[in-house]
Parts: structure tokens; sequence; C-alpha cells
């Protein structure tokens, strides 16, 4: 029986789960298919994380540093895991990497492979992600703002005019994405304060359903964006981006107003939800864990245990499980490494 | 490792469905329930088209052995439209049949709130597929609202048991059995999947004819999943249906910021608020377009569209706007690239807006082609001939 726990993914969760199975004296190969740690906000330049505008690189620094700074931790980065063989606790995971193939022997499996972001082609409303150079995704804008260069695409000129149209791949059925992907909101109103002290001349707008602002989001970003940083929110969906000259015309209903309506501006932001990631979708196929309808991995025995999977010894964290913020990501890393420990650690139960 | 702007605008040149994603295809439930003995699925005979359509997978298009479903507006307003669909399909060698035993498909009452129920449109509906289905040829729909509404019906009926009950009541009646066909096709699908077998046959050079395209609503904003969109034709992101046509003739599509809106027409505006209708046409399309496009002509695929862009102008022009371009579909555009005669098969004197510059600029001597059909005219007055035949049209 392996005393190893595997944890896939070395994104905020998985790294958290390492990083809590390492301290709690356990041993754990962390394998990340990228040549890199930290996961989605490093390989899609996060400027900043929400709610509290660390720069993510330091913030992800110093989860990455509490991993490889533990002796009991293997990392393998450019590794994929390809196969999966045995029964908890003796699983043998073969991964391959730039050296070829190798088989893990691990007695528990932790799953942090992720989401991605929803792909702005596949909305139905009519965004024009890829039709006009000036419409970007959240994580589009989170480059931008990290490199301190928020420009129209188009023209190299920073944008009198901005807005955020929210829910896009979120909570639409036509899609099949009925649920709401929790972060958006907040992340939309994190950006649209940034671009604000970016770009002080610059109006920001977001359009919105309802914004959900979970917890203390409200007092941390929702408030500050109107009355400190004078971002406009108008309740309405857009249905439609389309070139008029060199502005582009964004049309939907302000609900509130309850008419229909036309506005110009120089970018459009989609605040893109979150999917499974395509390494979760083949971690539910190769390790037989049972994914939900959308793809993430099915929590065993929710709610109050929320990284048991279907299959005995593997268990999963952060939004591997479906949208998350990061706060969920570390919190659900910690208990995942937790119950993996667990277990491993548990007495068999003897009867007299 | 911050990315330059320019590595952003390259990952957004392309879009790509993930074959993981694909949404739900209707038509494992229509095949279902054939197996459960709900109803005939009519299969498309071949030889037939793939076409890439909106939600990423392939529709079948038959390229013969079609049952026209003809269009109530085009007959009766715009007939040269469905003649020119006619006449393409005979240059091009394939058979069709043009019933005599279609009804309409009331659809256009009952996107103006004004008649019917669900168990009479579904019956409706299904009475000429099950037509089609008898005389054993595939359903062709001309009309783009028939076209929307039975893909609405369809799904009506997929996902309610007791209207299909209610419908098998009325069958029944009409001894007639359940079918649904396969795919529901569009004539102008049919165009988009004949375009390179169209543009082989094309007499006219279209090089220097600029068009703007108005796809129609009912074509693509009602159950829009298998709507044709192409990689290739707005990266997949707009309907690519007409678009790909014009471009396949070689003319050059133009785009203006009010491609997405409708017509005018509008159903209910065009029943009982006409003037709305004749203000958007002209000044949210139609003035749009020449301001920011100039096309030699308009090109669309559903009768409303060709009738209200077309015959709004009029009113405009009387209050001296910027509009006078010609209107057709592109079936008469694709058949007068073909040779087709103006009059005697495309019928553009049936159209309002000044359409003789565009002929010249086509290169199509359309004073000639005139005193032609006058002739026609002359001989059918004195009884000389007593109708014009596909032999008569060339």
């Amino acid at each position: 029986m392996s005393q190893t726990i595997a944890v896939i993914g070395g994104g905020p969760a998985g790294l958290e789960a390492a990083r809590g199975v390492a301290e709690l004296g356990g041993n754990v190969v962390l394998v990340e298919k990228e040549a890199f740690l930290g996961g989605t906000p490093i390989r899609e330049h996060y400027a900043t994380l929400t709610p509290h505008f660390q720069p993510a690189e330091e913030a992800m620094g110093v989860l990455i540093e509490g991993v490889t700074s533990q002796p009991s931790a293997e990392v393998l980065l450019e590794h994929e895991v390809t196969a999966c063989e045995g029964e908890a606790p003796d699983f043998r995971l073969t991964v391959s990497g730039p050296g070829g193939e190798r088989v893990i022997e691990c007695g528990g499996i932790i799953v942090a492979t992720g989401f991605e972001h929803f792909d702005p082609g596949r909305e139905t409303q009519l965004y024009g992600y890829y039709e006009h150079p000036d419409v970007l995704a959240l994580q589009d804008l989170e480059a931008m703002l990290k490199d301190h260069n928020v420009v129209r695409p188009s023209n190299g000129l920073p944008p009198e005019r901005i807005c955020f149209v929210q829910c896009v791949g979120s909570r639409d059925r036509h899609i099949g994405n009925e649920y709401c992907s929790k972060v958006c909101c907040g992340v939309a109103s994190k950006e649209a304060i940034e671009v604000r002290q970016q770009l002080p001349d610059c109006k920001v707008f977001i359009f919105y359903i309802d914004m959900r602002m979970y917890g203390y989001w409200e007092n941390q970003i929702y408030w500050p964006a109107q009355e400190d940083y004078h971002v406009q929110y108008i309740k309405g969906i857009i249905t439609e981006v389309l070139k008029k000259g060199d502005k582009l015309l964004v049309r939907g209903e302000d609900t509130t107003m309850g008419r229909p309506m036309e506005v110009a501006m120089d970018m459009v932001v989609l605040s893109v939800g979150m999917e499974p990631s395509k390494g979760t979708r083949a971690m539910a196929r190769i390790l037989g864990i049972e994914p939900n309808k959308y793809g993430f991995i099915e929590a065993a025995n929710p709610p109050l245990d929320t990284v048991t999977t279907s299959r005995r010894g593997i268990f999963a964290c952060g939004a591997a499980l479906g949208p998350a913020d990061l706060e969920d990501c570390a919190s659900s890393g910690g208990a995942a490494a937790m119950k993996a420990l667990a277990f491993l650690r548990r007495k068999p139960v003897t009867v007299a | 490792m911050p990315i330059p702007v320019q590595e952003l605008l390259k990952k957004k040149e392309h879009f790509e469905r993930d074959p993981d994603r694909l949404p739900h295809d209707f038509r494992d439930e229509v095949f279902a329930l054939e197996e459960q003995g709900e109803w005939i699925v009519q299969r498309a005979p071949d030889p037939i088209v793939e076409v890439p359509t909106k939600y990423g997978y392939l529709k079948k298009v038959p390229k013969q052995h079609l049952w026209h479903h003809k269009s109530c507006g085009q007959c009766g307003h715009i007939p040269g439209y469905s003649t020119s669909i006619f006449w393409v399909m005979r240059k091009l060698g394939y058979e069709y049949n043009d019933p005599r035993d279609q009804t309409s498909c009331t659809a256009w009452n009952y996107y103006a709130s004004a008649t019917s129920n669900a168990a009479a449109q579904a019956a409706v509906a299904l009475r000429n597929f099950a037509a089609a289905y008898e005389v054993g040829y595939f359903p062709l729909i001309h009309c783009g609202t028939s076209y929307g509404h039975y893909k609405e019906v369809r799904e009506e009926l997929l996902h309610h048991p007791e209207l299909r009950a209610q419908v098998r009541e009325i069958m029944n009646k009409l001894g007639k059995p359940m079918v649904m066909p396969e795919e529901i096709v569009h004539y102008s699908e049919w165009f988009y999947a004949m375009r390179h077998e169209i543009a082989a046959l094309q007499v006219c050079d279209f090089t220097g004819i600029a068009a703007t395209v108005h796809p129609a609503c009912h074509y693509y904003k009602l159950v829009e999943g298998d709507a044709i969109y192409d990689p290739d034709v707005y990266g997949g992101q707009r309907t690519a249906i007409v678009t790909g046509v014009a471009e396949a003739l070689g003319a050059e599509v133009r785009t203006y910021s009010t491609w997405f809106d409708c017509c005018g027409f509008g159903f209910r505006h065009i029943l009982v608020q006409r003037d709305f209708t004749r203000s958007f046409a002209t000044l949210r399309k139609i003035q749009v377009m020449k301001e920011e496009a100039d096309p030699d002509v308009v090109l669309t695929h559903d009768t409303g569209c060709v009738t209200t862009l077309d015959k709004s102008q009029f009113a405009a022009m009387a209050h001296g706007k910027n509009v006078g371009v010609p209107v057709m579909s592109e079936a008469q555009f694709a058949a007068l690239a073909m040779g087709a005669h103006p009059y005697r098969v495309c019928q553009l004197h049936w159209h309002s807006a000044d359409y003789r510059p565009l002929l010249e600029k086509m290169g199509i001597d359309w004073q000639a082609a005139w005193a032609e059909f006058q002739e026609d005219l002359k001989k059918l007055e004195s009884g000389e001939r007593k109708f014009s035949t596909w032999d008569d049209v060339g």
C-alpha cells in the first residue's frame, strides 16, 4: 500500500492540496501538464486576484513556494496522466512527460484540474468576439491590466468607454450552462475598478442580469466600484455587439427603464463563465469518476463533504468540482488533502 | 509574463468548435421517436451535400428529388423568386416535384398573434410533410417563415407527447401518416450547398458587383442550431447563408452595422403598423446600407424580406431619403449569373426599386430582354400562346 498522494493539477487548489499533504507529513507527487505551476491565474496572465487585488504572480508565488520547498513533495511539470490502474490504496497512475512514461504508485488521488473560460465563439447572443478586435473576454483584459496597457486592439489607443457584459456562457439554457459561474460579477467589478485606476478618463459600464456579489465582495468591490470609481451598473441583457464606424454598437434591453437601448462603446469585455477544463473532463474518463451533466466532477456526498468523489480513494477540489472562486479553491484544496491523508491513515476496524 | 496586444488578436483570429462541446443533436430525439413507433422519419435522399451548422454538426441537403413547399408571398408578390429556384434546379439537371396540394403553413398570422393553436399549427406542418412523403419526395421549404416555424413545431412535437397525440388524431382523420423529415431544409440551404455547381455554370461576371446581405430572422434566429454557419464565412460567427452564394459568384459582400436587424416586416407590423415597417426598412436598413456600404444590390433569402426591403423604398424616396437599391433573392441573383432571362425567369418587373443600372453593370441588356418579354405578352394577349412554358424561357 503506497503512502503517496498524487495531486493532478498545479493551480490554486492543487497547490494548496499538495502543500497540505506535505505539511501534514505525507508524500505527494504533483502532476502538472504545463511547464509552470500556478494554473489559470498564471497561464492567462491575471493582473490581480479578486477580491483583494494582490498581484496574481506574487500571490501564486507564495502557494508555489509552499509546495516546492517541501522535501516530501515532488513536482512533475509537463506531465499528463494517461492511465490509472488498480484500486485504492494501490493505484498505479501512468503519467507521460518529456522523459517518457512513468508509473506513480499512490494510495490516493486528488483531482485539481480546474476550469477553462467559456469560449465566446459558442455564445448564442451576437457578441462578435471573433469578429471585432475590440471585443475581449475577462482574461484578455486581465492581461492588459497586468501590462498596464489597456488599449483598443484595433487602433492601440486607450478606450474612452468600456462596458462589461455579464453572464456570457453562464445562466444560459440555450448553451446548456444553466449554472452561475459565481466569480464573473466580482471579477468584472474588480477589473472595472482597475480600468478606472489606470485610465481615469475612461467611462466604465457593467450590463448585468443581476449582480451576484457573494459574502464580503459586496463591500470589497461592488460598492467601491460605484461610490469610489463611478462604475455604472445597468440592469439589462445585451443581445448584440455590432460594428458602427470605429465604435462598437452595444444593443440590448434596459430592463429597469423597460426599453431597448443602443450605446456606442470603444471596448466590450465579455464576462465569460467557467466550464470544466479539458483536463477535468479527461480525468473523469481516465479515473472513472462521475462527472455531473456539465462535465465537472460530482461530489459524492454533498453538501457537507465537498471533495469525495464517486470512486474510493479519489478526491477532487477547486474548480474541477464546479464554478469556484479562489477562496473556495484554496479551502477545498485543503479539505481534499485532509480527506486523502485520513483515508490512507485510517486504521482498519478490527472485530474482537 | 504579460502578453502583447498582437497575441490577443491572434487568439481571436479563428473560432474552432470543441468537438466535445457540441450541443445536443435534435436528430437523436427525432430517430428515437421513430424507434418508439411515434412517427416515420423521412430520410434525405442521395445524393446529399453536408453543410456545416451553428451547433457544429453537419446538415444533409439533398441535391434533387425535392418537394417544393412554396411561399404564399413569393408566389403572390415576387413570382420570379420561385421561378428562379426552379429554373436553377432545372439548369443543373436536378429533378423535383412542384406539388399542387401544398397548404399554407399559416405561420404569418401565427407570428402576428392572429390565429390558431399549437395542435393546428403542428398538424398543418405534418400534413405537408406527409404529402411530400406520400409522393416520395423530400420537402424543400421556400419561405423563411415556414422554415423557422416548422422547426419550432418540430421542437414542440419532440418535447410534448400530448401534442403528438393531438396531432396524431388529426392525421388519422386526414388518413395521412405521421412523418418528420430527417432535416428541415430551406431553399437557400440548397443554394448554399450547390453554390459551386452554380458558379461553374456562371455566364455573367459579377466581380464588379457589390452586395449587402440581409439574413432573414426566421432563418437563423428561430431554432438556430441547424442554420448554416461556415467557418470560412464570417469566421463561423454569422450565418453563411446568402453571403456564401454571393461570394461564390464573385460578388463583393459588404457589411453594414444593422445587418442583424429585422427587415421591418415584423409580421404584426406589416399587418397593423405598416408605417413602422416602411420607416424601419428604409431608415434602419436600406439607408444605413447606402451610407455604410453603398451596394449595387441587396440580397436576401425570404419572401417578407425581399418585399419589405424592396417595396418600402418608394415611401422614403418621396421624402428625399438616401435610398434606391435593387433588392432580390440570392436565387434570382444566381439565376441571372447563370444567364436567366431577367423578365421571363427572374421577373424583375415585379420589383419596385430600379434594378436596371444593376443589370447594366452585370452586362445584361435589359432593353433587349424587355422587348422579348413584350413580344411574349403580345402572344399571350392575342391568344397565340395560352401560357409560357419552360421551353419559352430558355
